[in-house]
C-alpha cells in the first residue's frame, strides 16, 4: 500500500484536458486518521473537478465483536477513537439498555448528560480553535491569500468590543499556531473541559464509570460544585468565542464575493439526537419516538431545508448501508438477524441490524473500482424514494439545524425557535448574561460548518448550567441512586442513537444466547466520508469539493489547496494520523508500505 | 506476506501460558454479577427514595459502619449525602 502525499501529476491521464491536473492531499492532516483525497482540478476555470476520498485503514469492530459479552460493548467500542470514545461508550449504553430492558436513574442521566456536555465543549473547542483555526490564521492567510489579509488589516472587527481585537487580522494572528492569544487560551480551556469530563466518565476519552443502568460515579455536592465552576471559566471564554467566529467567517463572505460556494452542497442533514431526558426516557424501542423528540437535542433529517422527520423510528429504519466502491464482498447471502422491529415493521437487509462485514483487500483503483474501506451509508427517504447521502455538518451544522426547525427544546438557556435557537449563557466573572441567536443558514457550506461548531460550544456549555441545576436539586432532595441493577436477556435486539461530536452515532446489537451474535457501530464519519455508492451518488465529502471555487491565490506550481482543507476540516474528519508531506511537479519523496490485511508484497 | 523478524527474537519476560483465549466472554458462568437483580437490596445504607424506583435515599450507614444511627443529619427532613 503506498500512500502518496501532495502529489502533482500535470494533466497526463488518457485524454485528459491538460489544464486538469491531478492533486492528493494523503493523508489529511489535523484530523484523526488515514484520509486521502483526491482531486483534478481545472486551473484555467480556478475549480475543482473531481474528488475522491478515500481511507486506507481497516478497522473491523463489527467482526471481532461477535461473541462477545454484550456487557463489554461500551468499553471495546469505545477504543474506535482515541477522541470520541466516549460517545461510542455512552451510544453502546443506550443500545444495551434498550437490550436489557432497562433506564438509568435519572441522576445517573443527568451525570451522563454532563459528561457528554464537557466533551461537546473540549472537543469542538481544541478543534476549532487549534485545528481548523491554523487554516484561516495570519500565517497561512499570508501564505494563500496575502491579498485578503492586506483587507483584514484594513477591517475593523464589529465585535471588538466583545472580544478585544481591533481588526479582522488581529483575531488571525490569535490563532497562530504556537503563539496566537486565542490558540494559546484554547489550549487551557481544554485542560479545564477535560477536567469537568472526567469529574463525570472518570476518565478521558474512554470512560471507566459508565454502565449500562447508571454511572459508577458517586453523586454529591463537591462533585457538581468542582464541574461548576470549571464551567463558569469555560462560558466566559464562549461568551467571545462566538462573536470572534462571526467577525471571521462575516468577514470571508464580503472580502471573497463567492465564498459561500466553496464546501457548498445540497442541504441532506442528519442528526440521531443528543442528551436524554431523564424524565422521559425508557429506552424501550416502543416509546423510542417519544423519548426521542424528548432529547434536548432534537434528532431528525433536513432535506433541501426541510425537516423531514423527528421520528427515531423512521430514522432508524431508514438507515441502508450500500457498497460499491469499498472494499468489501455483498452479504446478500448472509443471514438476516432481524427481520421486523419490536413494532412489526420490516427491516431492510442492508440495515445495520442484518449485516455482516466481509472484507475484500484489494488495490486501491481511482478509475471506476473500488478506493475505500469506508463503506456508503446512506438514508431511505420513503417519501421519494430516494437513497440520501446524508452529511452532519461537522455535527454542529445538523445538530442545530434539526433543534431550530423542530422547535421542540424548551429550556431555561437553550430554546428553538422553529427558526432558531436561542442560548442564554449566565453572569460569569468577566460579564453579564449574554444572549445568543444561531439562525438557520442559506447554505450548507465550509463557513457554515465551521460557524454552527462556536454556537454548538456554547448550547452545551448553556446546557450544561441546567443540566448542574438539575442533579443538584435532586441530590439536595436525597436522592443518589445512579444505577440500575439487570439481568443479561439470552436473546435480544437494541439500538442506540447519540451524537458524536462530529455527527451522528448509531450502534445497532443482536443478542443470542447472552452473547453477541451481531454488533454494528456507525459513527459519522462513515457517511461523511463515505465513497461512492453502487448508484454512483458521490459521498459529501467529494460532493462538497467537486465544483469548489478557487480563491486561493497562488499558482499552479505552490498551491496549498486550502479551500479544498478548509472544505473537508469543515465535517471534522475522524478516521483512525500521519505525516504531512508535500511534493511538487510530480516527484514523489517517499514510498510507504505498511502490513494490510491479505495484502501481497507484489501489490504494494 | 510481510516479515515481521522482531517476533522470532525471544521475549525477555517469562509470561507464562495463557489462561483463556482473547475472545473468551467476560462472563463465566456461576460467577456473581455485579449487575444481577437483587443486588441493590444487599447495599448497607441505601433504601428506596420517596418515588419508589426513580430514585434511593442513602444513610450514614453507606459510609460507616460505627456508630452509623449517631451520625445522620440533626433534622431528618436534611438529605442525607454521604461522601460515598
Amino acid at each position: 500500500m503506498t500512500t502518496s502525499p501532495v502529489e502533482i501529476r500535470p494533466g497526463q491521464g488518457k485524454g485528459q484536458d491538460s489544464n486538469l491536473v491531478e492533486m492528493a492531499w494523503d493523508p489529511i492532516t489535523r484530523i484523526i486518521g488515514n484520509l486521502g483525497i483526491y482531486t483534478k482540478i481545472d486551473f484555467a476555470e480556478r475549480k475543482v473537478v473531481e474528488c475522491k476520498s478515500t481511507s486506507s485503514m481497516f478497522r473491523g469492530y463489527s467482526v471481532f465483536m461477535r461473541g462477545k459479552d454484550p456487557r463489554d460493548a461500551h468499553f471495546i467500542t469505545s477504543r474506535i477513537c482515541g477522541i470520541c470514545g466516549d460517545n461510542h461508550a455512552t451510544c453502546s449504553i443506550y443500545a444495551q439498555n434498550m437490550a436489557y430492558g432497562i433506564k438509568t436513574p435519572k441522576l445517573g442521566e443527568m451525570i451522563f448528560n454532563l459528561g457528554e456536555a464537557a466533551e461537546y465543549m473540549f472537543d469542538h473547542s481544541i478543534f476549532q480553535d487549534n485545528l481548523v483555526f491554523v487554516d484561516f490564521c495570519e500565517k497561512m492567510v499570508r501564505e494563500t491569500n496575502p491579498g485578503l489579509l492586506a483587507t483584514a488589516e484594513k477591517t475593523e472587527a464589529p465585535h471588538a468590543d466583545i472580544h478585544g481585537y481591533r481588526t479582522i487580522a488581529d483575531i488571525m494572528r490569535s490563532f497562530n499556531p504556537f503563539t496566537g492569544e486565542i490558540y494559546k487560551e484554547a489550549l487551557v480551556m481544554s485542560r479545564l473541559t477535560r477536567e469537568m469530563f472526567c469529574l463525570m466518565e472518570g476518565r478521558h476519552v474512554h470512560p471507566s464509570t459508565l454502565y449500562p443502568g447508571g454511572v459508577g460515579t458517586v453523586p454529591t455536592p463537591q462533585l457538581f460544585t468542582d464541574y461548576l465552576v470549571r464551567l463558569m471559566k469555560f462560558i466566559d471564554f464562549a461568551k467571545k468565542l462566538v462573536p470572534l467566529n462571526d467577525d471571521v467567517f462575516d468577514f470571508f463572505y464580503q472580502a471573497l464575493p463567492g465564498y459561500e460556494q466553496v464546501g457548498n452542497r445540497r442541504i441532506l442533514l442528519g442528526c440521531w439526537g443528543s442528551f436524554q431526558n431523564p424524565d422521559v426516557v425508557d429506552y424501550s424501542y416502543e416509546r423510542m419516538t417519544d423519548w426521542g423528540r424528548a432529547m434536548y437535542v432534537t434528532p431528525g433529517v433536513v432535506v433541501d431545508g426541510e425537516l423531514v422527520t423527528t421520528d427515531l423510528v423512521e430514522i432508524n429504519l431508514g438507515i441502508r448501508i450500500l457498497l460499491g466502491n469499498s472494499y468489501y464482498d455483498d452479504w446478500e447471502g448472509e443471514e438476516m438477524f432481524v427481520s421486523h422491529d419490536p413494532l412489526g415493521n420490516p427491516v431492510d437487509r442492508r440495515h445495520p441490524w442484518n449485516q455482516t462485514t466481509l472484507p475484500k483487500p484489494q488495490k486501491r483503483n481511482l478509475d471506476g473500482g473500488p478506493y475505500s474501506w469506508v463503506m456508503s451509508p446512506r438514508w431511505f427517504n420513503k417519501r421519494t424514494g430516494e437513497l440520501l447521502p446524508l452529511d452532519t455538518g461537522g455535527g454542529p451544522l445538523a445538530r442545530l439545524w434539526t433543534t431550530a426547525l423542530a422547535n421542540l427544546v424548551d429550556t431555561p438557556y437553550v430554546k428553538a425557535t422553529g427558526k432558531s435557537v436561542t442560548i442564554t449563557l449566565p453572569k460569569t466573572a468577566s460579564s453579564g448574561e449574554v444572549q445568543l441567536e444561531w439562525k438557520v443558514p442559506r447554505w450548507a457550506n465550509t463557513l457554515e460548518r465551521d460557524r454552527a461548531r462556536a454556537y454548538f460550544i456554547a448550547y452545551a456549555a448553556a446546557l450544561a448550567v441546567g443540566f448542574v441545576e438539575q442533579a443538584m436539586a435532586r441530590l439536595h432532595g436525597g436522592d443518589v441512586k445512579v444505577f440500575q441493577e439487570f439481568d443479561v436477556p439470552k436473546e435480544a435486539i437494541g439500538c442506540g442513537f447519540h451524537e458524536a461530536v462530529r455527527g451522528v452515532l448509531s450502534h445497532h446489537l443482536v443478542i443470542r444466547d447472552g452473547k453477541i451474535a451481531n454488533y454494528h457501530p456507525y459513527p459519522p464519519t462513515p457517511w461523511n466520508a463515505s465513497p461512492r455508492d453502487h448508484l454512483g451518488q458521490p459521498g459529501p465529502y467529494e460532493d462538497a469539493v467537486q465544483g469548489l471555487p478557487i480563491f486561493e491565490e497562488n499558482g499552479r506550481d505552490s498551491f496549498k489547496g486550502i479551500d479544498i482543507m478548509r472544505t473537508v476540516r469543515s465535517f471534522d474528519p475522524c478516521l483512525p494520523c500521519g505525516v504531512h508531506m508535500y511534493t511538487g511537479d510530480g516527484r514523489v519523496i517517499e514510498r510507504h508500505h505498511s502490513p494490510m490485511l491479505g495484502a501481497r508484497r507484489d501489490e504494494g | 506476506m510481510f516479515n515481521f523478524p522482531h517476533r522470532s527474537r525471544p521475549l525477555n519476560v517469562n509470561t507464562g501460558k495463557p489462561e483463556t483465549s482473547p475472545t473468551a466472554p467476560a462472563h463465566t458462568p456461576g460467577v456473581k454479577q455485579g449487575n444481577a437483580r437483587g443486588n441493590l437490596k444487599k447495599e448497607k445504607g441505601l433504601m428506596p427514595g420517596a418515588d419508589g424506583q426513580e430514585g434511593a435515599k442513602a444513610s450514614a450507614r453507606r459510609s460507616t459502619g460505627i456508630n452509623a444511627d449517631d451520625r445522620e443529619p440533626i433534622d431528618p427532613r436534611m438529605p442525607n449525602l454521604p461522601p460515598a
